[in-house]
């Protein structure tokens, strides 16, 4: 299946790396289509967060352009890229309730106060935390806190929205549901969304195009069935396709039994 | 991008700059007054060796004791479910809110040829010399090894324990197997910092060791009374030495705070003789910490300590008459001051160090815990000879300046810890937001550490209030605090007064430290 979107960001030889250690990313290039789900999969280590936060502005790249909507944003600050990052580890202000968290930034943009609690509310409705709106994130569970950090991101109107492993700390159905979730967000806002993981299922699941990544070099960029019927090299064979391969075959054997069950 | 990594090489250079000023310059000062012939000189004095060998024996005896009272204190509050915990914890480290001096006065008003107890018990021998130093430096070090054991304590993981009781190893090779190897760091360090605060403590030894002459004593003789800085100097660079090995034996473990991971903490046993043996304990314990402290306010509300009994209040009234509220009035001030600027010092230093890091971090958080090292006397001389003839000299901010670095590195590891902990992507968040570093730390990080900062600040003004050592070298010219007025008060005779001053010390340093710790709990509390 070829894609064809317009272009949104395109990234050309970036490169960094860190005193002491060897490269991290070497001549990293690709281009991110308007709307697209692209998930930057790989091994820990690999490079997917130093090349996320350089995309997002909070690391300079050794070498390398970064060009949004063809203006060479390389240099530009991070809030001047209207960009938004999501965390991990979620990075909720602790001390803020749930309005507070997403509203907070939105002072600092000169927002009028009366739009910016309209624009905090609508958020929250739309990632389903409306009733959790007066609570303290110490007070909620990991998925709500996560929904906390997207509606914060989206409260900006970031037309790129990068995540950084937002589901490795939430339990499995938790994960299932948000997954659903932010494609329907996705749907919504129109939004650009490049998802790290290291979670092969998950990048399967949710992305447009799915990039992998392998000793700061990219292995395959393609979409998922591109991948599955083309893998790039051994690597992309071994790391992705024969671990998604288990997964599917340890279900298949109850399947089976179920389906031959008279 | 580039214009952040300038204001926060800026800010590194400035606060470099300031330690360079406050710390290596005065210290490097006093050093260079160091000639080889006064070396030679001092060293071949008559007093020289026996000052040496009074500092070592009371120093190892007092370490020795000290540490063996502590960690078996440390075992009933931690491993036994001893009964008023609470109460027995907060009581054993109240001798930490009074000057070492206070606790050898009150070892002289008990033990001492008019003391108390030697008229109750028509005791024999005196308190004077060897045996006062060791009992005064044991009350005054007790509570620092209390707190590094109990703190080591905490943190040992139970399923240790579960799993050697499973393989059936019997207690006492647990205890030898896993509890002493888990205790070995801290009892090196716990040593090592003990050793050094006693030896370099010149309060006790100066109240209690009548002819018994220690190296501290030695030294504040010469540079404070006799005013031969040439003598100090030497004498300071000698003190520097036990203090530069504990630093560097503290640098150099690496369990710094408190690594690894506790699945679970030991849950003492609920029965068993064990529980009745600790409480006997403390309650000794306890008695030996509170002693000194009953005896001033023997001596403040009695008539005639110890012949007329008689309730009174008159001795608050002359102790003020005598200057008291003046004196008071300084220290106040000077732990404001300190506690004001020393915490923002810290502040400003941890977060650098702990979330800014950078070029210079390693530079400013290696300069932060070198403070630690260096005895307040030294520190004291170093200042009065860096900063004689100059504007400062003879003010109150030199002497807050001087407890501001004096007292630095604690409460700078605290922040420093407490920064570590709080989640590393606030600032990167608040980046991709457009907020700026300034506004997280305004609105998200300074809420979120308040706490932290009060314990700092009572930290500075507690210790301020109470020192005697680097001020002692400074003030006069500079008013002087209340905490020296023990001393002269007692060369004076004017025992009552020199009670009182101790147990005003005492009386204001716990309220700060009962406030801070209720509006944390309350804090816990509403958080939970």
């Amino acid at each position: 299946m070829e894609l064809r979107l317009s272009e949104k960001l395109k990234i050309e030889g970036v490169s960094k790396s860190y005193k002491g250690s060897g490269g991290v990313l070497s001549d990293v290039s690709f281009t991110v289509g308007e709307g697209e789900f692209l998930s930057l999969l790989g091994p820990s280590g690999c490079g997917k967060t130093t090349l996320l936060r350089i995309l997002v502005g909070l690391l300079e790249p050794d070498s390398g352009k970064i060009f949004k909507d063809g203006v060479d944003i390389t240099a530009a600050k991070p809030s001047e890229r209207g960009m938004g990052i999501v965390f991990q580890n979620y990075a909720l202000f602790e001390n803020m309730t749930v309005l507070q968290n997403v509203e907070y930034a939105l002072k600092f943009h000169h927002i009028p106060k009366k739009e910016a609690r309209a624009r905090a509310e609508k958020m929250i409705e739309a990632v389903g935390l409306s009733e959790q709106i007066k609570k303290f994130p110490r007070n909620l569970s990991g998925g709500q806190q996560q929904r906390v950090a997207i509606a914060r991101t989206l409260a900006l109107n970031p037309d790129v929205v990068l995540f950084d492993e937002p589901m490795s700390a939430l339990d499995v159905a938790t994960r299932l549901s948000m997954r659903k979730e932010l494609k329907a967000l996705q749907a919504t806002f129109g939004t650009t969304m490049i998802y790290v993981t290291h979670d092969q299922e998950e990048a399967f699941a949710l992305s447009d195009r799915i990039m992998i990544l392998n000793l700061g070099k990219i292995s395959q960029i393609d979409t998922p069935e591109a991948i599955v019927k083309n893998p790039a090299d051994d690597y992309v064979q071994s790391f992705v396709l024969d671990n998604l391969q288990a997964k599917v075959d340890s279900l298949a054997r109850f399947t089976r039994g179920k389906e031959g069950a008279p | 991008m580039k214009r952040r990594s300038l204001s926060r090489t800026v800010i590194s250079l400035c606060l470099i700059l300031f330690f360079t000023l406050a710390v290596l310059l005065p210290i490097l000062t006093m050093l260079t007054r160091i000639t080889p012939a006064g070396f030679r000189e001092t060293v071949s004095s008559p007093q020289f060796l026996p000052a040496v060998k009074n500092s070592v024996l009371t120093g190892l005896t007092a370490t020795a004791i000290s540490l063996l009272l502590a960690l078996a204190a440390a075992f009933c509050l931690e491993r036994t479910s001893l009964p008023g915990k609470a109460f027995f914890g907060t009581l054993f480290v109240l001798p930490m809110l009074i000057p070492s001096i206070s606790h050898a006065f009150g070892l002289v008003s008990l033990f001492g040829a008019n003391g108390f107890l030697t008229r109750l018990l028509h005791l024999k021998g005196s308190i004077y010399g060897f045996p006062g130093i060791v009992l005064g430096s044991v009350l005054y070090s007790f509570p620092v090894a209390l707190l590094m054991f109990t703190g080591i304590l905490q943190y040992e993981d139970g399923m240790t324990y579960k799993a050697a009781e499973v393989l059936g190893i019997p207690r006492f090779r647990q205890f030898t197997g896993i509890t002493l190897p888990y205790l070995k760091k801290t009892l090196i360090s716990a040593f090592f910092a003990v050793f050094t605060m006693i030896v370099t403590d010149y309060g006790v030894p100066l109240m209690i060791g009548g002819k018994t002459v220690t190296l501290s004593v030695l030294m504040y003789q010469k540079a404070a009374a006799m005013i031969d800085y040439d003598t100090g100097s030497v004498l300071g660079a000698l003190l520097l030495i036990p203090a530069v090995v504990a630093f560097l034996a503290d640098l150099s473990s690496p369990e710094h705070g408190q690594s690894g991971f506790v699945t679970e903490p030991v849950v003492p046993k609920k029965k068993g003789t064990g529980r009745i043996f600790s409480f006997l304990f403390c309650v000794l314990v306890g008695i030996f910490v509170l002693a000194p402290v009953f005896a001033f306010c023997l001596m403040v509300f009695e008539t005639k300590y110890p012949i007329d009994p008689t309730p009174t209040l008159a001795h608050i009234k002359t102790s003020f008459h005598r200057g008291a509220g003046s004196y008071l009035g300084n220290s106040l001030l000077y732990s404001l001051i300190a506690g004001l600027f020393g915490t923002a010092l810290a502040f400003f230093s941890s977060y650098l160090t702990a979330r800014v890091k950078g070029l210079f971090g390693k530079a400013v958080h290696l300069i932060s815990i070198t403070s630690m090292a260096i005895p307040g006397l030294v520190l004291g001389l170093s200042y009065l000879i860096f900063f004689h003839g100059t504007p400062v000299y003879g003010t109150v901010i030199l002497i807050a300046l001087v407890n501001s670095v004096h007292f630095f590195s604690s409460p700078y590891l605290m922040m420093y810890n407490t920064l570590a902990k709080v989640n590393p992507d606030l600032e990167s968040v608040g980046l991709s937001l457009g907020v700026g570093r300034f506004f997280i730390v305004r609105d998200v990080i300074l809420p979120k550490v308040r706490y932290t900062l009060l314990e700092m600040f009572v930290y500075f003004f507690v210790n301020s209030m109470m020192t005697i050592s680097a001020v002692s070298f400074l003030s006069p010219p500079s008013p002087k605090p209340l905490a020296l007025m023990i001393n002269q008060f007692e060369a004076q005779r004017l025992m009552e007064s020199a009670a009182f001053v101790s147990l005003l010390i005492l009386v204001i340093n716990m309220a700060l430290k009962l406030t801070v710790t209720a509006l944390r709990r309350r804090a816990e509390k509403a958080g939970a």
